[in-house]
């Protein structure tokens, strides 16, 4: 017989989540298959050793516009391990909110200089750390004025841990409002960056994202 | 950090949408096709080469368009690339079982090999879907014509439309010799795929 779990929810104001949330409640995975659901990522990542700095397009040359920032934080599973050699692939709108990508057929402007896709791994202690140009809001709905709040995405594979998710920035007006943020409840909180001093670095700002990928679905084998 | 209530484990970072905007450019083409190691590579996994496609599908039955899909399976004889079978004789050195695409139109296809039986269980194939307006949703495919689909614990657990929805109909063979299986995933409504939650919920 089966046996349900959690019923996903829609998204508020968000036209693509009602077309694509299933509506009947999720199926539970008998015990015996539970192993089999959990993919292990082998850690054969192609990556360009300058992409940690998204700032720029490739070293030596100029800076996007806007305000260049620091991301770094830890990624550890659930019981506080750290996640070692996991690939973080990074992307994020650029000044205007506009994407370097194909489809986004936003019409806002493009920026010769930033490219805004980047991968970066996690060290020995599971510690992360890229640079890239904060991210311009953008409207994602026209029609009633809601706008997708700055945001960095970030997709995690490292051994069976993964996740992707997004980084939003504190006291942004539009954090409110947006679908994902209100679905998420209280525990918004937890995907916003939090700021510290960069006097030191060639930075203007910082923003520190401990990442635990943990939660359903999700199991480990360390 | 901030821990749960009552618990010692640390609070999970939310899940969120990949949004319409996954990298094209992180695309990995060995990721596509398991059955190749790539240019000028001697060797290849051992199996039935088979290619697993169809379309992924919204509410109102139009195409998810810019859907990430991941795919997890065992090799030939069965034994999945996990760290639990670290040093398995039956580990095929040529095959990982992890495969990616991002499908741009929502139509997919992915190359790779009909994995083995293992356990208790019929050949099977885990998807993961990331889209826009939705976290990840996980299922498993099956396979037409497989005995061990009626014992399967997945396949048992489900009503028989259900059932029917995870299993991918043979439609031939191409002329290199691979197996064609079709599986179209419906996200929501009518004929829904039913999707997975971890069983501790
Ligand atoms: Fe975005």
């Amino acid at each position: 017989m089966t046996q349900f779990g959690r019923q996903l929810g829609i998204g508020p104001t968000d036209n693509t989540s009602d077309q694509r949330t299933p509506r009947k409640p999720l199926r539970l995975i008998p015990s015996v298959a539970r192993e089999s659901f959990v993919p292990v990522v082998p850690a054969r990542y192609v990556i360009r050793t300058h992409e940690w700095d998204m700032t720029r397009i490739a070293p030596g040359r100029p800076r996007g516009d806007g305000t260049p920032i620091e991301v770094t934080g830890t990624l550890r599973n659930e019981n506080g391990t750290p996640i070692r050699d996991a690939l973080i692939e990074i992307w994020n709108a650029n000044h205007h909110g506009r994407y370097r990508h194909v489809e986004d057929a936003s019409g806002l402007q493009l920026d010769e200089n930033f490219f805004g896709m980047g991968r970066v791994v996690t060290d020995e202690d599971g510690n992360y750390r890229f640079w890239t140009i904060s991210p311009g809001a953008y409207l994602a709905r026209p029609d009633i004025g809601r706008w997708r709040p700055k945001h960095i995405h970030l997709s995690i594979s490292g051994g069976s841990a993964r996740l992707i998710t997004q980084m939003y920035f504190p006291n942004e007006p539009n954090n409110a409002s947006d679908p994902m943020a209100i679905l998420m409840g209280d525990g918004f909180e937890n995907n916003i960056g939090k700021t510290y001093e960069t006097s030191d670095l060639d930075v203007d700002e910082g923003y520190r994202f401990d990442i635990v990928v943990g939660g359903r679905n999700a199991t480990f084998f360390e | 950090m901030t821990q749960d209530n009552g618990s010692n484990l640390l609070k999970a970072t939310n899940e969120d949408t990949s949004g319409p905007f996954f990298p094209i450019y992180f695309q990995d083409e060995s990721l596509e096709d398991l059955t190749v190691l790539g240019p000028g590579i001697v060797g290849a996994p051992s199996g039935q080469h088979i290619i697993l496609c169809g379309r992924v599908l919204d509410r109102h039955g139009n195409l998810a368009n810019g859907v990430l899909m991941e795919f997890w399976q065992a090799n030939a004889k069965g034994i999945y690339n996990s760290p639990a079978n670290l040093g398995h004789p039956d580990l095929d050195s040529w095959f990982n079982g992890y495969g990616r695409l991002r499908s741009a139109s929502g139509e997919y296809k992915f190359c790779t090999i009909m994995p083995g039986a293992s356990d208790s269980r019929a050949p099977n194939i885990t998807i993961t879907l990331f889209s826009d307006g939705i976290s990840r949703i996980v299922t498993q495919v099956f396979f037409e014509g497989h005995k061990a689909n009626e014992t399967d614990p997945v396949l048992k657990s489900l009503d028989t439309d259900d059932q029917a929805r995870l299993i991918a109909r043979h439609g031939g063979q191409t002329d290199g010799g691979a197996e064609i299986y079709l599986l179209d995933i419906v996200m929501a409504g009518v004929n829904e795929t039913p999707f997975f939650d971890d069983f501790e919920s």
